[in-house]
């Protein structure tokens, strides 16, 4: 049996296959048709400080191999999240890393606050500074390198949970935006969030999606995905967990080699809520058929020409 | 909930560009509820489509799904060309279900425009004797025969075929009573408008709603639709947008709102 376990800084993943914000709910839905414990972590929706009801329809839209939504982090925000979800991942197996979003400083610094307050099992927080579709998604702090930092070394002073910071595509240099979360003293960075898309309708001449531009994903934006998670690896030396088109064991091991050191999966879960365990199942195939130990050693193996 | 790879057992074409489906699914079958649920479809294993399309149950007998789906684009004209012994990858059964149908003090009037008889014609099938109209373009897109003496009313928009106009012309042959209740699913104006004669006319309407969807299941949060009465304050979640993948696809009376 090949190793799938990851570690990214103290804390050891049984395997790398994480599920994406935004494409598992809070990770308390779909007990009938995914065995969430075999997961190496759940990712939850972005949590704000106040609920949100989210953007107007039409939110979402399939376009070739991906598809672009703009639902406008709709969620019960975070003392509903607190009171009525923390208690449900008590009961569970699956190490939960919370997803938070805000429109300010403070915002991101509160939500955090409330809930190192109380007592949970979440294993750490990724921080969405990179959501394309509302005011309120963070991406001015996503987009400046000198936010992000400040950003990062305010959340890090309150929790000594894992702290990922998750990166935008849409930025000139990905890479100093990663800089910027490992000098704020992030555990990881997590790339990519969605690429900015837009789908208009020819016949009707409306965009597909109301707020006009909204997040492309799925496997259009895997060699995108693939080229950010490379240029970071170059630069950082906090782990980075791949994420964008992953839909099968052989993108997982691309992302590895690229230099991610676990892979979250998004868009697919629409398709196959289950299509983690397939993956995971395919993976570790894959290794014993080629005699890799560790599905570590891969980590930015990458072979380029020249 | 099951996924399910199902035997398509017979796939033909019963009007223009209207084809009907079946498919030999046990595990959706046992776990069906009703008339108005659907399953979510993948032709394929390719990830040109990414995400499956929802379509009505149209019927459940023993083992057997079916389906009836219009071509209008890439994925349907793909289900088209699938054989009888070809399989599909099916998620369901998924939503709620049309209520009251079946108590003999209600008098259904069942409504289906373009593509939305299919669920209709679930309930039909499971009625005594119910008042149906079905609207189409044109006569070719038909497959049923106009027949009042059996409630039975086609209307066409450009009269080729039963009533010339809409599923409205219909209405004014059908007197309304106090235990009346229209079940109908079509296209967004048909039920805004439908909606709107319930109202007036006080009586009872449940409402199959079609939308976008990106997984069926609650996790994409794509499927919105607006409540009518629904609080539109600053911070609220789920009192201002209704997930029609689990809240729906049946809403009743004046529940949501369109456009």
């Amino acid at each position: 049996m090949a190793d799938l376990s990851v570690k990214i800084s103290n804390t050891i993943f049984k395997n790398p296959i994480f599920v994406a914000s935004g494409t598992f709910g809070y990770g308390t839905e779909n007990p009938e048709l995914v065995d969430v414990s075999k997961l190496g972590a759940i990712v939850t929706k972005s949590i704000t400080l106040n609920p949100r009801e989210g953007n107007p329809p039409p939110r979402i839209v399939e376009t070739h191999s991906g598809m672009i939504n703009s639902i406008g982090l709709a969620n019960i925000g975070v003392e509903k999240y607190i009171s009525d979800m923390l208690p449900v991942y008590e009961n569970m197996d699956t190490p939960i890393i919370m997803n938070i979003a805000g429109s300010s400083m403070r915002e991101y610094i509160d939500v955090m606050k409330k809930v190192e307050d109380v007592s949970s099992n979440i294993v750490g927080y990724e921080i969405n500074i990179s959501c394309p579709n509302v005011k309120e998604g963070g991406m001015e702090f996503g987009v400046d390198c000198d936010m992000t930092e400040k950003l990062t070394s305010e959340l890090r002073k309150l929790t000594d949970r894992l702290l990922i910071m998750k990166l935008s595509p849409n930025v000139t240099d990905i890479s100093a935006i990663a800089i910027s979360s490992e000098n704020g003293g992030a555990d990881a960075v997590s790339a990519i969030n969605t690429v900015v898309g837009m789908s208009i309708n020819h016949s009707s001449q409306f965009s597909n999606i109301y707020t006009t531009f909204g997040g492309l994903s799925g496997p259009a934006i895997k060699p995108v995905g693939l080229a950010c998670v490379h240029k970071v690896y170059h630069r950082v030396n906090i782990p980075i967990i791949g994420i964008g088109g992953i839909v099968n064991s052989d993108d997982v091991i691309e992302y590895f080699l690229a230099g991610s050191c676990s892979v979250q999966v998004g868009t697919a879960n629409f398709r196959n809520p289950g299509i983690t365990e397939i993956i995971l199942h395919d993976l570790n195939n894959y290794l014993n058929e080629k005699h890799i130990d560790s599905i570590s050693s891969l980590i930015g193996r990458v072979k380029t020409h020249g | 909930m099951n996924i399910e790879n199902v035997t398509i057992s017979s796939n033909k074409e019963i009007a223009m560009n209207l084809w009907r489906m079946s498919m030999n699914a046990p595990k959706i079958a046992a776990a069906y509820m009703g008339p108005g649920q659907f399953i979510n479809i993948l032709p394929n294993n390719n990830w040109e489509h990414p995400i499956r399309r929802p379509m009505s149950i149209a019927s459940v007998n023993g083992n057997n799904v079916e389906i009836i789906y219009k071509i209008f684009g890439d994925i349907t004209d793909q289900l088209s060309r699938k054989n009888s012994g070809d399989t599909i990858n099916i998620l369901g059964p998924l939503g709620n279900v049309f209520t009251e149908w079946d108590n003999k003090d209600v008098e259904p009037i069942l409504i289906g425009g373009g593509v939305g008889l299919a669920p209709i014609l679930n309930v039909y099938e499971s009625c005594r004797n119910p008042f149906m109209i079905i609207g189409a373009k044109t006569a070719s897109e038909h497959f049923m025969k106009h027949d009042p003496k059996n409630n039975i009313y086609l209307t066409t928009d450009d009269g080729s075929l039963g009533i010339a106009g809409n599923v409205m012309k219909a209405m004014d042959e059908i007197v309304l009573h106090e235990n009346s209740i229209i079940y109908a699913c079509g296209p967004e104006p048909m039920l805004h408008v439908l909606q709107k004669h319930a109202a007036n006319k006080n009586i009872r309407i449940q409402l199959s709603v079609e939308s976008y969807m990106g997984c069926g299941v609650g996790l994409c949060q794509g499927c919105v639709i607006e409540r009518q009465n629904g609080h539109v304050q600053e911070h609220s979640y789920h009192e201002k947008y209704s997930l029609v993948c689990l809240d729906g696809p049946v809403y009743k009376n004046s529940e949501v709102t369109f456009g």
